[in-house]
């Protein structure tokens, strides 16, 4: 209890930093990012933190969630009703990507997700036709039945209402038999199948969650961002997307918020700290990214997971 | 209350006594977004530790010297002139932060060379938004300069454009009956592939065979091979700097001497110093010449020595990019007039007559009804361990 005050304490500390420090507008465009990738871990957390699974393509699933967003409103669908169609273009890609898992486990499954993240990234470029290949696509901008949501506070509300609406699914479907079948099947896949949990539903089950709030988050992405290129959607992505997990915890739902803020948030406060600091070595480059780096590190030894 | 306290409450009134003062005096200064009485703030979201790195560098190094000569010559009507870079390493997620943060808080006038295709097109709709100027982006799309906006300019030659010319220019030279294409799997790729159709179109020729590389990759020889087996006699390279000197090097070691044409993208110094001996004989597109110290004129050859001794390495055709590109800013902003905003920034880049510089820049030309400063390339090749300019622009 003590431990969630201080988060809370320490979130809302953070919120005012980002508000008051970086400038309302461009705090909130922050904010609106930040909640967007807290959804895309969101998905990693379920796969991985709780299903056991290791997921190396995760940004494949939002790669789908974007590129389907983007051309369902290219034909006139509104932007509110192509969001569950690239939540569920994620989570059939999520299903797709866990086939392999009636077969493979650990490590050896784990690759064949990032295969199957190497194959959207090329579908995505050779599918010239569909989604314009290597030049990308451009995106409307988000609108709820003619109220354009251009504001960055506009933006980062709606974001926040999808991620708690997200987070609070993921907490009910890992309370339903379904979760916990998860869960036995991360503690140990051969004692689960012995007491009847069919190992390889629920794994499927999992993909499609962990690959829908994905899917989500990409559909969301697709208007921020405006524009779509397949090499948003490559393997960085998805190893961003691992890190977020891991620092915000890897099985605590809301943990992505703590984790989208370090690879969201924490690089920016570094540019503007080195605007800051004197001397020109602050403007070398790779300077922000090797704090970055540094930060990171700092921050998974002070936080010591629980082996 | 003692005389000190009441000394600080007077102030205190004072100040904001003033404040109301301070707006009626000074209305101009509130005019433009980064235009104060003492500056003028440029953006640059640059790629410094990124994929384009080895080109985000001196590109930001030549943009700075230039802003650095105007100010040391007492600005841009007194005003200095200040570059605020940031990096967004390639990634466009990163680009709309470093924009947002240029546009709100270092209260960005224009941005400049804004670095990478996917940034640039996830960034512009938001500094066109906010009524900033989008200068000279670093991003062979053509939504850089058409549909035609008051605010937006470009001034790299389009890949499409010149490489259809240098196609044509190359065929009527060496009379090539059998042309390919090596070209990188994407945007950039693609529009080389589109120019060179193009011109060979004119001559009544085409592609005979066409291979593409993965971004990044090293090992092209199964590619090269391939087109050895076309039996092609000249052989189009859209690659970058490493894939070029790879591309060459195994074509050479598999014994095959044909006729190469890379583009802009290849035509650095670091291609012949890499490949060495075995790249002599490449051709190349030029959309702006190698600043090389031997056989420089006294004005080039004092700003190489310049730029050398400021930043501790030799100047290439990136540094002198940026530098032209800023050199372009100082001259459309001196002519817009002591009280410069966006409108009357643009439109006196519109009417900015062609200069020729110190390095044998093209001409850059703009217009109201185009904002496209340049469309054409020159033909080079590597001799004796350089690049040596073949032709004039080519049409």
């Amino acid at each position: 209890m003590k431990v969630r005050a201080v988060e809370i304490g320490a979130g809302l500390v953070l919120l005012v930093l980002l508000l008051f420090w970086f400038g309302r507008a461009y705090g909130l465009a922050q904010l609106n990012l930040l909640f967007t990738y807290a959804l895309a871990g969101l998905g990693v957390v379920i796969i991985l933190g709780h299903a056991g699974q290791t997921v190396l393509g995760q940004g494949a699933f939002v790669a789908l969630g974007a590129y389907a967003q983007a051309l369902l409103v290219a034909t006139g669908l509104t932007p509110l009703l192509a969001l569950p169609l690239a939540a569920g273009a994620g989570a059939l890609g999520g299903v797709l990507a866990s086939l392999p898992a009636a077969r493979l486990g650990g490590l050896y499954f784990g690759m064949s997700t990032f295969a199957f993240a190497l194959l959207v990234e090329e579908l995505l470029r050779r599918w010239e036709s569909l989604t314009g290949g290597a030049a990308g696509l451009m995106v409307k901008g988000f609108s709820i039945a003619g109220w354009r949501l251009e504001q960055a506070g506009e933006q980062a509300a709606f974001s926040l209402l999808l991620l708690l609406g997200a987070i609070a699914l993921c907490r009910r479907m890992l309370a339903s038999a379904l979760g916990r079948s998860w869960q036995a099947v991360r503690e140990d896949e051969a004692a689960a199948a012995a007491c009847g949990v069919d190992a390889v539903r629920a794994k499927i089950g999992a993909f499609a969650l962990g690959g829908g709030v994905s899917g989500l988050a990409g559909g969301l992405y697709a208007h921020w961002i405006a524009y779509l290129s397949p090499e948003q959607f490559g393997l960085r992505l998805s190893f961003e997307l691992l890190i977020l997990a891991f620092l915000g915890g890897v099985r605590r739902l809301g943990g992505v918020l703590w984790g989208a803020a370090l690879v969201v948030a924490l690089p920016q406060a570094i540019a503007l700290l080195r605007d800051q600091l004197p001397g020109e070595w602050t403007r070398a480059a790779g300077f922000e990214l090797f704090v970055f780096g540094a930060a990171v590190v700092a921050v998974v030894l002070l936080r010591r997971p629980p082996a | 209350m003692n005389c000190k306290m009441m000394r600080k409450l007077l102030t205190v009134c004072a100040m904001f006594a003033a404040l109301p003062l301070t707006a009626v005096t000074t209305p101009a200064v509130a005019a433009a977004p980064g235009v104060s009485a003492d500056e003028i703030v440029i953006g640059h979201v640059s790629d410094l530790s990124g994929p384009i790195a080895l080109l985000g560098t001196p590109l930001r190094d030549g943009l700075l010297m230039r802003f650095d000569e105007a100010n040391a010559n007492g600005g841009v009507y007194g005003r200095k002139l200040r570059l605020v870079v940031e990096d967004a390493a390639y990634d466009p997620r990163r680009g709309v932060l470093a924009t947002r943060k240029l546009i709100e808080r270092d209260r960005a006038f224009a941005f400049i060379a804004t670095t990478g295709t996917p940034v640039v097109m996830a960034t512009m709709p938001l500094v066109l938004e906010a009524g900033r100027l989008h200068l000279f982006p670093f991003s062979p799309h053509e939504a850089t300069y058409t549909p035609l906006h008051p605010l937006k300019f470009q001034n790299f030659a389009p890949y499409q454009d010149y490489m259809a010319a240098a196609a044509r220019h190359m065929i009527s030279r060496g009379n090539y009956q059998r042309s390919c294409l090596l070209y990188q799997d994407d945007e950039y790729g693609q529009e080389v592939m589109r120019g060179v159709e193009q011109g060979l179109e004119t001559v009544g020729r085409e592609l005979v065979a066409r291979t593409s590389y993965k971004r990044g990759a090293l090992d092209l020889s199964s590619q090269v091979a391939r087109l050895r087996a076309a039996d092609c006699d000249l052989v189009v390279l859209a690659t970058v700097v490493r894939e070029t000197v790879a591309a060459v090097t195994e074509a050479r070691r598999q014994g095959w001497q044909v006729d190469m044409l890379v583009t802009a993208s290849g035509y650095s110094a670091q291609t012949h110093e890499l490949g060495g001996e075995a790249l002599e004989g490449l051709y190349g597109v030029s959309v702006l010449p190698h600043p090389y110290r031997e056989g420089a004129s006294l004005a080039l050859a004092e700003w190489i020595a310049a730029y050398q001794a400021r930043y501790k390495a030799a100047p290439n055709v990136w540094s002198v990019m940026g530098y032209t590109l800023a050199d372009l800013f100082v001259r459309a902003a001196m002519a817009a007039g002591p009280e410069p905003d966006a409108e009357s920034f643009a439109r006196a880049l519109e009417n900015l007559s062609p200069q020729s510089d110190i390095f044998g820049s093209p001409p850059y030309r703009f217009s109201a009804e185009d904002h496209l400063g340049n469309r054409r390339g020159r033909l080079a090749q590597i001799r004796d361990g350089r690049w040596q300019l073949l032709s004039d622009y080519l049409d």
